[in-house]
C-alpha cells in the first residue's frame, strides 16, 4: 500500500545558490519563518569522496508533530501510545556533484514508521546545457543581478507514503495481538487496508501543504543571498543566535 | 543554525556549522573544496563526539539503524537500484 507524490519545480537562483540555501534552510527563524517547526538539526556525518569529489552529508532534524492530528485520531492508543503532538525525527541525506551540477536528498521520518513512513526525494540540477533544454531563460525581472550563466535550478521532488499499520500488526501475530486482543478485532472491525489508505491520503494532503511551505522558506532564503551574500547570512544568524542568548 | 538537539553540544555544533558554510561557499562551491582542504573535520570530530552520546542517551542510534535496515528493503522495493 502505497502513495507516491511527484512535483517539479525551478527556482530563478543558479544552482550552488540553490545547495547552499538547502543546507541553510533550517538554520533560524530569523531567515527562515517557515522553519519554526523544526527545533534542532545536527550533521552526524560529512564527507567529500576522493575519487567523485561528492560531498556526502547525514542529518537529523526534530521537528514538531509530523503526524497530522487526523492520523493520531484513527489510531488507537495501544499503538500510538498517546502521543498525539510528540516530536520526529527526520533522517536527511544528500549529496551534492558539483562538477556534473546536481544534488541528490532524501528526508524520512524515524519514528512512527510502523504507522506512516514518509521518504521525501529530490533532485536539483542546474538546467541541461544540451541543444534541446538549453532555452535562454527569460530575465526581466532579474536584470540587476550578477551575470550567471545557469540562472535557474530545477528540482524535482517524490514524496512516497507508506503505511504499513495492517502489516506491522500482521507480524507481530499471534503472540501479542491475541494477548490483549483488542487490536485484532479493532482492526477485523474496520480494515487494515481501510484504516492504511486513511493515514496513506491524509498525510499526501498535508504534505502538499508542507511542500509549498519549505519552497517558500527556500526563495526567502535564496532572496537574502542574493541581496547579502553568504556572509550576510552568517552576520544575520551570529545576530540572532546573541539575541536569544541574552534573551535566555 | 537552530539548536543542536542536545544542549550541551550547542557550542561545537555552531562552530562546526560556522565552519561549514564558509568551507562549503567559498571552497566547495568553487570547485576547490576536496577531501584533504576541508579545514572543519577536526570541528566536526569534536562536535561528533558530543552528539553521538546524546544519540545513544536518546536511542536514536537504534532509529538510525533500523532506518538503514528498512532502507535496504524499502529501496529495492519502490526505486529500484538507482545509483
Amino acid at each position: 500500500m502505497v502513495l507516491t507524490h511527484t512535483t517539479n519545480h525551478t527556482y530563478n537562483h543558479p544552482f550552488p545558490t540553490v545547495t547552499l540555501a538547502f543546507f541553510l534552510r533550517y538554520c533560524s527563524p530569523q531567515l527562515n519563518p517557515f522553519a519554526n517547526h523544526v527545533l534542532s538539526t545536527d550533521t552526524i556525518s560529512t564527507h567529500v569522496d576522493p575519487d567523485t569529489g561528492r560531498l556526502h552529508t547525514t542529518r537529523i532534524h526534530l521537528k514538531k508533530s509530523r503526524m497530522p492530528p487526523a492520523v493520531m485520531k484513527l489510531l488507537p492508543t495501544s499503538i500510538t501510545g498517546g502521543a498525539s503532538d510528540k516530536a520526529s525525527y527526520i533522517l536527511e541525506t544528500s549529496v551534492v556533484d558539483m562538477r556534473e551540477g546536481w544534488m541528490s536528498t532524501e528526508s524520512r521520518n524515524l519514528n512512527f514508521v510502523g504507522v506512516l513512513s514518509v521518504v521525501e526525494k529530490q533532485t536539483y540540477s542546474a538546467p541541461a546545457l544540451s541543444s534541446t533544454s538549453a532555452l535562454p531563460t527569460p530575465t526581466t525581472h532579474n536584470t540587476t543581478t550578477a551575470p550567471s550563466p545557469n540562472g535557474t535550478t530545477d528540482v524535482a521532488t517524490t514524496v512516497i507514503f507508506r503505511s504499513r499499520l495492517g502489516e506491522r500488526i500482521r507480524s507481530l501475530g499471534h503472540s501479542q495481538a491475541h494477548q490483549d486482543g483488542g487490536e485484532g478485532g479493532w482492526f477485523a472491525r474496520i480494515g487494515a487496508r481501510g484504516v492504511q489508505r486513511s493515514i496513506e491520503s491524509l498525510a499526501s494532503t498535508k504534505t502538499q501543504d508542507q511542500l509549498g511551505k519549505s519552497r517558500e522558506g527556500m526563495k526567502i532564503i535564496l532572496e537574502r543571498l542574493r541581496q547579502t551574500g553568504i556572509i550576510g547570512v552568517l552576520e544575520l544568524r551570529k545576530m540572532a543566535r546573541e539575541r536569544s542568548m541574552e534573551a535566555a | 543554525m537552530s539548536q543542536s538537539l542536545a544542549t550541551q553540544c550547542n557550542e561545537l555544533k555552531e562552530r562546526y556549522d560556522t565552519c561549514f558554510l564558509k568551507w562549503y561557499s567559498e571552497k566547495y562551491l568553487r570547485g576547490i573544496g576536496t577531501a584533504e582542504n576541508n579545514e572543519c573535520q577536526d570541528l566536526f570530530k569534536e562536535y561528533n563526539k558530543c552528539l553521538k552520546v546524546a544519540l545513544k542517551e536518546r536511542g536514536i542510534d537504534k532509529l538510525l539503524e533500523e532506518a538503514r535496515e528498512d532502507n535496504k528493503e524499502n529501496d529495492a522495493v519502490y526505486f529500484g537500484n538507482k545509483k
